[in-house]
């Protein structure tokens, strides 16, 4: 595995604070580009928050924060507009990124939603409009892949589409970390595990 | 020129999802409507009386029902959204501009809408119409703005679309003042002018503290 | 440190008392008698308002300037202690105006004005109520803050405006500019007196708050420490 020098994404000493509560403490952590690395913890450790800080969507408190973008986060709800169809969707991502509206389009069919394209997303099921989110890294084509638990509640192809959006951002240089409470796909998908706790990460073992 | 472009999209698709969930003109409007109705069972249907005070109730019920306009939920970002806008490197004036503009529009059709019930109910004296034409987008202007502003001060609490109207109110006190003297001081031969300078330096500072307050008032988490 | 503090209560408790007297022992206005009395505590409750008003504006805007959470909680003890007074001015008018102008309400565009400020900071006040994550509340509440004092003058001026081209108000106005020299010495201490209550009240008001941040970081727990393994053991038995 070949690891560029400069880095994806470089926190340090970071402390994060949200809604009273201390979150992140002296948090040290280095995405190399070219790699993927799982993050685990327990619920409330966290994860979440660190992804939002890697998305610099969250200032820290302290320390800094350097990331490379352009960056694609995908939360556990997808941030689709329920009453746009899904092609109106990607069609507006397209066009906040300066992009044409084909590209809406070509990564519709690349997650197997061409068929679906007219539909609106408040009536497609949970796994189509997780589906339609992935599509979004098609058509902004992010160098930092952030996931949160986006395997949840998918079938073994939408999983399967996963692995494949998460390996064309290697493949292109970039970086992703994923967010999963599952250990086994975490050590399949990724490089590197590491665990958050105490406001801080580890590197974790995992099966 | 990319900022252009995003502003436009996002009115377009702020208009977009109202043609689809019709809450501002297909339910707020005639509840607007119901206001303009329910007067005149209370004050009594002297129609003296009601030619006097119809373009005033008109404006009232623009100025608070216009502010439920601009407050409708289809004009709230949710944080997964505002999170995605971000990363597409959408600023957060970009955003709120794109907001408004979409309302502007909106509101000016609720005002049209409105008009024909008033002068059905009220039979107003036409004297000074015209000026309507300049008075009404102001008016739709500064409420969109304010509102917009309202939208994104009290954006993800409890009670925010009565809390968000209690906030921007005052200064839509000009725009009211405005809205209902320009006409009658045109009808008595003086020129509406002042007023409607009144109203633009209303929509100007509105647009300022949308300009100056946005970066303060985007969150995502 | 109290609450209060010593020497400042001390010293608000004998500028009332002096106030009290003053104002008992100045003549009566000749046309309105003693209720003109009224004056000495509506006048300065009226200028505390705007004070209070003014350093939340001044608090806001220092705190989006350096983002120290002391501006927040000055410009939020300033607002709570301003809609008081402007509360009690408002009272007070009104008291005062039933008798003198036949009426508790005048369209008096400073009347207007002030009533409409009392309804801006009631919203100022319940949107920090709403907000709870204590940055976001003093990022909202400051550019607020800022907004709902500069759109004053404008409002202002165009309620002044408004009422210039209708009728004039024809009863009788409070404050006569002619005013007696004891009047006036009388109305300089209360307004002294009221300003060391509203300074009392404010520096409390910012004790409590400092207080009250303290007591909600002082333990500083982690986010993932209230989250404890769950006990398994021996609950299906119980049924």
């Amino acid at each position: 595995m070949h690891l560029q020098l400069s880095p994806q994404a470089e926190l340090t000493d970071v402390h994060v604070d949200v809604q009273r509560t201390s979150v992140l403490r002296g948090l040290d952590l280095v995405v190399a580009a070219g790699e993927v690395l799982g993050l685990i913890g327990a619920n409330g450790s966290g994860k979440s928050t660190l992804l939002n800080v890697l998305a610099t969507l969250i200032p820290p408190v302290a320390g800094t924060v350097q990331v490379r973008g352009p960056v694609a986060l995908l939360g556990h709800a997808p941030a689709l507009y329920s009453q746009l169809t899904l092609r109106e969707n990607l069609q507006f991502v397209a066009r906040m990124t300066g992009r044409d509206d084909a590209v809406a389009d070509a990564a519709l069919a690349t997650v197997g939603l061409a068929a679906a394209a007219d539909r609106r997303a408040d009536r497609c099921s949970h796994g189509m409009r997780r589906r339609a989110d992935l599509a979004r890294v098609f058509v902004t084509k992010p160098s930092l892949l952030l996931l949160d638990e986006v395997h949840t509640g998918l079938d073994v192809t939408s999983a399967a589409l996963v692995d494949h959006v998460v390996d064309g951002v290697r493949r292109r240089g970039g970086a992703c970390v994923v967010v999963s409470h599952d250990r086994d796909q975490v050590a399949r998908l990724t490089d590197r595990v590491v665990e958050l706790a105490a406001g801080r990460v580890a590197p974790a073992v995992v099966a | 020129m990319t900022a252009w472009r995003q502003l436009v999209e996002i009115a377009r698709k702020d208009l977009r999802l109202e043609a689809r969930s019709g809450e501002a003109l297909l339910v707020t409007t005639p509840f607007g409507a119901v206001a303009l109705l329910f007067v005149p069972l209370a004050v009594g249907t002297d129609t003296p009386l009601l030619r006097g005070i119809g373009p005033g109730l008109y404006w009232v019920v623009v100025l608070l029902f216009g502010l439920l306009v601009t407050l409708r939920t289809s004009a709230v970002d949710t944080p997964p959204q505002i999170a995605l806008l971000r990363l597409c490197g959408v600023h957060s004036v970009v955003r709120l501009a794109g907001r408004a503009a979409a309302s502007a529009l909106l509101l000016l059709a609720f005002e049209l809408l409105l008009v024909p019930v008033a002068v059905a109910l009220y039979d107003p004296a036409p004297h000074g119409w015209p000026w309507l034409l300049v008075v009404l987008p102001l008016v739709a202007a500064g409420l969109g703005l304010l509102g917009t502003l309202a939208g994104a001060l009290a954006q993800g609490l409890d009670g925010r679309t009565t809390l968000g109207p209690v906030l921007v109110l005052p200064l839509a006190v000009p725009l009211l003042l405005g809205a209902t003297q320009a006409p009658a001081a045109a009808a008595l031969g003086h020129a509406p002018w002042p007023w409607l300078l009144l109203m633009l330096t209303v929509d100007l500072i509105a647009a300022l503290a949308l300009l100056l307050g946005a970066p303060h008032l985007e969150e995502v988490a | 440190m109290t609450l209060f503090g010593r020497r400042l209560p001390i010293i608000a408790a004998v500028l009332l008392a002096v106030g009290l007297v003053a104002g008992l022992v100045a003549p009566p206005d000749r046309i309105q008698g003693n209720l003109q009395r009224l004056m000495y505590v509506h006048v300065p409750a009226a200028w505390l308002a705007f004070l209070g008003f003014a350093i939340t504006f001044g608090a806001s805007l220092a705190w989006l300037w350096r983002r120290k959470p002391r501006y927040d909680r000055l410009a939020a003890s300033a607002a709570e202690v301003g809609v008081f007074f402007t509360g009690l001015a408002i009272v007070l008018g009104s008291v005062w105006g039933k008798p003198v102008w036949g009426v508790w309400w005048t369209w008096d565009p400073r009347l207007v004005t002030t009533a409409l400020m009392f309804f801006v900071y009631l919203g100022y006040l319940a949107l920090r109520r709403a907000t709870l994550d204590p940055l976001v509340r003093a990022r909202r509440a400051a550019v607020f803050g800022v907004l709902a004092f500069v759109q004053v003058p404008i409002v202002h001026m165009s309620v002044l405006w408004w009422r210039s081209l209708h009728q004039p108000p024809t009863v009788l106005k409070p404050g006569d500019p002619t005013i007696d020299h004891s009047m006036l010495a009388a109305l300089l201490v209360n307004v002294l007196a009221f300003t060391a209550v509203f300074a009392l009240f404010v520096r409390a008001r910012v004790r409590l708050a400092v207080a009250q941040d303290e007591e909600d970081t002082l333990p500083g727990p982690l986010a993932g420490d209230v989250v404890t393994a769950p006990r398994l053991e021996g609950v299906s038995r119980d049924e």
